[in-house]
């Protein structure tokens, strides 16, 4: 991990190369940040030293094995290795390496800005935090990046050629390095047991925010992202389009319309129904009032109707009403451009779903847009509702409506 | 070996055979072993996996492991008559009935009384078909015709973002299997190519240590659920998570057989643990095992009142819960032979080579003394550690 500690040095530096690791030195260290950070202490125990010359300073492998230049340990003062110790476990926690694996080929072999942009996640949280850390550290006001971001985020902001070459080891960019055990080395902690560790460690925060109140704010969302992840609404939206389109295409009956292809087999003595699968028929429904943006809409609009090209209902089988209680007209449209928002209050889903299922022919599943502030039907409807509630903090509607928060901005 | 095939063919399935020919290396793979360890504790598994990424070979592997045969049905290309039996209409209809004949497969493995059946793509399979089949791995009835005991069946699915006609597990059905995840290693696959495939050492059921192994299982999983009843039942409150594996009771039923086979199969960790949270969740599973490292440490009356004759845990983390453990055991009841017997407890620390660990114990420990004991010889290897980190004086 040279981020902190600036460029490598040449092996013949300045005073004689350390005939052994200062464990004594390093494990006050790691003390001190346990001391200091007591809701990592369980995952900075967790990590095995490992003394290497080949490493420039420290790095992490993802087994949990912290590698440790004999050198480094005698350069830096306790107070700053104490600070490396949290910025090497931190690469761990927050699984950068399970993370870097999901960049594209092309960022995965630059694996250099991929360590400096995780250098930069990390440390602006150790800095605000008040832990000292070695000279040449990476921050992200040194590539005129704000504070607080995601490594993938600041990916695209980091220079080509870095002025210096941080290498925190396989367990934060992922690529293997050749000082590294590897998988069947002593020791080291499996990817379940990791996250293990990660989920303890995050409750330890939480424990720690309620009793003495003070967390870094980076430390605090990822605690809460673990252990409340929050789902992308598209993923959300799909799912429940997905789910609804195949409990209602479940109908599948037997036909005697079109005998079995087995019926020969059995020497035509007995007729086998074959099977047929009737398609669902959905119907959108879109408040064009309320504070819905064009956005959101459209994102929304676009991932429902690409769940329903996917599952096969298309066509005639899908009518997208367009909702405005005002004058209570309901129109059909066939292209997300020719939905005008209105503005402006007064919505009434109740009367969009009525008309909804007042088409000739009936769906079985109806999708509402809208953002929530809205009567509903005083009763469940004899169809799947799909609600995707867009804008701040939407009011609940009923609960035999399923809900997909869409938030703005989306 | 020429058998009358034309020579240009021969020589094309010579080459072929060649090709054939690798080379295998022992190597662990978690997945693996999870799927043997559920298919061991006869546990319905689900299988979700990308197509092509080596599903039906871990199979193989698996059956050859076992010792029993594989049988492979491809889900997609039946109906549904092929898994409730075809009739067969004899010359009298009216007085002998129809006979509901099984497939050749089900017969085969009913003969044989063993077997690993593989249901494969069973996401792009019509709802109906898939009704059909789930009747075959929940109830393992075919037809008319009972699969024996011996049977294990595993089925294979392509996750719902992955399959083109986006196949949703209901929850009543998700909630009865154990979902495993099948990824590929680009690393592995690379030297497959080259010609060298791994083979892992399948763990199996020790019979001497059944007995303990249940009432070990029972136990954890029963302490566990007392210590978190929040977590007996919790469904999730999307879609897709709903498809997945959640906590009930009718999983936490399959979590307790899973520990009990693992434990007397004595599989590795990291198999468990994914076995556990392919039964409950991921969330559910993490914490259980969480709960299972901490009640592996020793009983620390029991290291107190002999501190001379017990191991030390390996990982650094459960070193510091042991130790708090024990501070906190002296603490409840500080007389001099335990206050001791702490000391003697952190030496073992000292020489394991990680005095940080106890420092913190240590100083607790220092702080519990009484005036007229004497000061332990044991402090003195924390002294440095604690002036080097600056929280006593005199240090660097």
């Amino acid at each position: 991990m040279d981020g902190p500690a600036g460029p490598p040095r040449p092996a013949a530096g300045p005073g004689p190369e350390p005939t052994r690791l200062d464990r004594a030195k390093l494990l006050a260290a790691r003390y001190r940040a346990a001391e200091a950070r007591p809701y990592l202490a369980s995952a900075l125990y967790a990590l095995a030293v490992v003394p290497s010359r080949a490493v420039p300073t420290m790095g992490v492998d993802r087994h949990w094995r912290a590698y440790v230049s004999p050198r480094f340990v005698d350069d830096t003062p306790v107070a700053e290795l104490a600070g490396v110790w949290v910025h090497e476990v931190a690469h761990l926690l927050r699984d950068h390496h399970g993370r870097a694996a999901r960049l594209s080929a092309a960022d995965q072999r630059d694996h250099v800005r991929v360590n400096i942009a995780q250098d930069c996640e990390i440390n602006d949280d150790l800095l605000a935090d008040g832990l000292p850390l070695p000279e040449g550290r990476m921050e992200p006001r040194l590539f005129g990046l704000p504070a607080g971001g995601l490594f993938e985020a600041y990916l695209p902001g980091i220079p080509p050629t870095p002025r210096h070459h941080p290498d925190c080891g396989s367990g934060a960019h992922g690529v293997p390095v050749p000082w590294e055990l590897g998988a069947d080395g002593p020791g080291g902690v499996g990817r379940m047991e990791a996250g293990a560790l990660r989920r303890q460690t995050a409750q330890a925060m939480r424990a720690h925010r309620r009793s003495r109140g003070h967390l870094p704010a980076g430390w605090q969302r990822w605690a809460d992202e673990l252990l409340e992840p929050a789902v992308d609404w598209r993923r959300a939206l799909s799912g429940a389009v997905r789910e609804a389109a195949a409990w209602a295409g479940g109908a599948v009956d037997y036909t005697y319309r079109r005998p079995s292809r087995r019926t020969p087999a059995l020497g035509g003595r007995v007729v086998l129904p074959s099977l047929r699968r009737p398609l669902p028929r959905v119907a959108v429904v879109i408040d064009t009032s309320g504070s819905m943006g064009e956005a959101e809409l459209a994102a929304a609009l676009a991932e429902v109707t690409g769940v329903l090209r996917e599952v096969g209902v298309r066509g005639n089988r899908v009518a997208v009403l367009a909702c405005d209680a005002d004058v209570h007209t309901v129109t059909r449209v066939t292209r997300a451009e020719q939905v005008v928002l209105e503005g402006g209050g007064g919505t009434d889903m109740a009367v969009g779903i009525r008309a909804a299922l007042g088409l000739p022919d009936r769906p079985d599943i109806v999708v509402v847009l809208t953002d929530g502030y809205t009567p509903w039907p005083p009763e469940p409807v004899s169809c799947r509702v799909v609600a995707a509630l867009v804008g701040e903090t939407p009011p609940d509607p009923p609960g035999w409506v399923e809900t997909v928060r869409v938030p703005p901005g989306a | 070996m020429n058998d009358g095939r034309p020579s240009a063919l021969a020589a094309a399935d010579a080459l072929g055979a060649r090709l054939r020919a690798t080379r295998t290396e022992p190597a662990a793979n978690p997945q693996l072993e999870a799927l043997a360890l559920a298919v061991t504790a006869d546990q319905p598994v689900l299988l979700w996996g990308e197509p092509g990424i080596g599903k039906s070979a871990g199979m193989q592997q698996l059956a050859d492991a076992l010792g029993t045969g594989l049988e492979t049905v491809i889900a997609s290309v039946h109906e549904p008559s092929d898994f409730a039996g075809l009739p067969i209409v004899g010359d009298d209809p009216a007085t002998t009935g129809v006979p509901m004949a099984p497939p050749d497969w089900a017969v085969r493995l009913a003969r044989t009384g063993h077997g690993l059946l593989f249901l494969d793509e069973l996401s792009s399979a019509p709802p109906a078909v898939q009704a059909a089949l789930l009747r075959v791995v929940l109830e393992r009835r075919v037809g008319s015709l009972v699969l024996p005991e011996g049977v294990r069946v595993v089925a294979a699915a392509n996750p719902p973002a992955g399959a083109a006609d986006g196949w949703h597990l209901s929850p009543p059905l998700a909630n009865r299997f154990v979902h495993l995840d099948w990824t590929h290693d680009p690393r592995t696959v690379a030297r497959g190519m080259a010609g060298t495939w791994p083979v892992t050492a399948l763990p199996a059921v020790d019979p001497a240590r059944t007995p303990g192994a249940v009432a070990r299982a029972r136990g954890a999983v029963s302490g566990f659920l007392t210590a978190r009843p929040g977590l007996v039942h919790h469904m999730p409150n999307e879609a897709e998570a709903r498809g997945r594996a959640w906590p009930s009771p009718r999983t936490w039923e399959m979590a307790l057989r899973l520990l009990a086979t693992g434990y007397a199969a004595g599989s590795s960790g990291e198999a468990l643990a994914a076995a556990l949270a392919g039964a409950v969740g991921e969330g559910a599973g993490l914490e259980l095992i969480a709960y299972l490292e901490n009640l592996d440490l020793p009983d620390p009356d029991r290291v107190l009142a002999d501190p001379d004759a017990f191991a030390l845990p390996d990982r650094g983390d459960r070193q510091l819960a042991f130790l708090i453990a024990v501070v906190a055991a002296v603490q409840a009841e500080p007389t001099r032979p335990r206050w001791e017997a702490g000391w003697a407890v952190l030496a073992k620390a000292v020489d394991a080579g990680v005095p940080d660990v106890a420092a913190r114990a240590a100083a607790d420990l220092a702080a519990m003394r009484d005036l007229d004991w004497p000061v332990p010889s044991g402090i003195d290897a924390f002294v440095e550690l604690l002036q080097l980190s600056g929280a006593l004086p005199g240090g660097g």
